[in-house]
């Protein structure tokens, strides 16, 4: 007969999160917009064009409120499909993922123009990240202010640009986001690249405001006595 | 009650709605994710037209017999709502259109 934990794990909160934004209008349209242009032709005469896929993103994450875009890309799990139901969130096959792993630098040196006299939404968004999520010993959430969501929102940011974040695996015990780029080929500049990387992969500060708003335990981070 | 049921089936034609799971859609796409189905019910008694009393009368007298004819207005989508999107059981996304009806009319 039926398992009724079987029947219990079908539902998660990946799954709650998108089926709060298909009951929006707003968030489903845009929703099924990005993932319509993201998803194009998977096998079919031609890929889809990564250009479009992140206009589609960017439209998705500013014309949405958080409420509904945060859920989904942050949503606390305890099983593999559910932590996969959320790296699938941005459809990584074409907003992620590429051939090639270009050098973190080199992706990072085409957001930054040679002459910051006019800064461009993509800098200034990794500048935002940096600032915002920059991990920190002299709090208590280990992110500056104690602002998760900050770093949250510029973490969201990124998301539809050359420097797109995303979890690298679909694990429930660990969580690890990066951009899709490496510090191979770096150099003399192997450091201060690792240094970068490590800003997405290794931050404490990133890593506690997402399992901090999986778990809803984000609105108050008072230190408990 | 009874009576409640009766009125329930006479209300005039107009949307509504349901949430129900892909799967149940019975269109072939096994995924648990939850859409809002939109579809048109109710009466259209007060949208009878001359066109469907004639239409009537011509079949009574037998001036029209072995064609399909339908002599009453019937509720249905004026229009169809924005597409919908949803990842699968297997992880992958689909993109329907003219899922739900987004306008009812008595036509």
């Amino acid at each position: 007969g039926m398992d009724p934990a079987a029947s219990t794990s079908k539902s998660n909160h990946c799954l709650d999160a998108a089926k709060a934004c298909n009951l929006n209008d707003n968030c489903k349209r845009l929703r099924s917009g990005y993932i319509s242009t993201c998803s194009r032709a998977p096998g079919g005469p031609e890929p889809c064009s990564r250009r479009k896929c992140h206009k589609a993103l960017r439209q998705f994450f500013d014309r949405v409120p958080g409420e509904f875009t945060f859920r989904l890309l942050f949503c606390s799990c305890k099983d593999r499909a559910c932590a996969e139901r959320r790296r699938q969130t941005i459809v990584p096959s074409c907003s992620y993922e590429d051939k090639e792993k270009p050098n973190c630098l080199e992706l990072r040196s085409t957001e930054i123009p040679s002459l910051s006299l006019f800064p461009s939404p993509p800098r200034s968004r990794l500048a935002d990240f940096h600032t915002n999520c920059q991990a920190t010993f002299q709090s208590l959430t280990s992110c500056p202010g104690d602002n998760y969501q900050a770093c949250l929102g510029s973490y969201a940011g990124l998301i539809g640009f050359d420097m797109t974040p995303n979890y690298v695996d679909a694990s429930t015990t660990s969580i690890t986001i990066s951009p899709w780029c490496s510090c191979k080929g770096s150099g003399n500049m192997e450091e201060e690249c690792e240094k970068f990387l490590r800003d997405f992969t290794e931050n404490p500060c990133l890593r506690n405001a997402i399992q901090a708003f999986g778990n809803g335990t984000d609105v108050n981070v008072a230190p408990k006595n | 009650s009874r009576r409640k049921r009766a009125r329930a089936r006479h209300k005039p034609c107009e949307l509504r709605e349901l949430e129900v799971s892909v799967s149940d859609l019975g269109l072939g796409y096994e995924s648990d994710e939850t859409v809002l189905f939109r579809y048109c019910s109710g009466t259209c008694e007060a949208a009878v037209r001359s066109y469907d009393l004639s239409l009537k009368s011509m079949r009574s007298r037998r001036r029209i017999r072995r064609e399909k004819v339908r002599a009453r207005p019937c509720c249905r989508p004026l229009a169809y709502d924005d597409d919908v999107s949803f990842l699968d059981a297997y992880n992958r996304y689909y993109t329907v259109n003219e899922l739900s009806a987004k306008e009812c009319g008595c036509v």
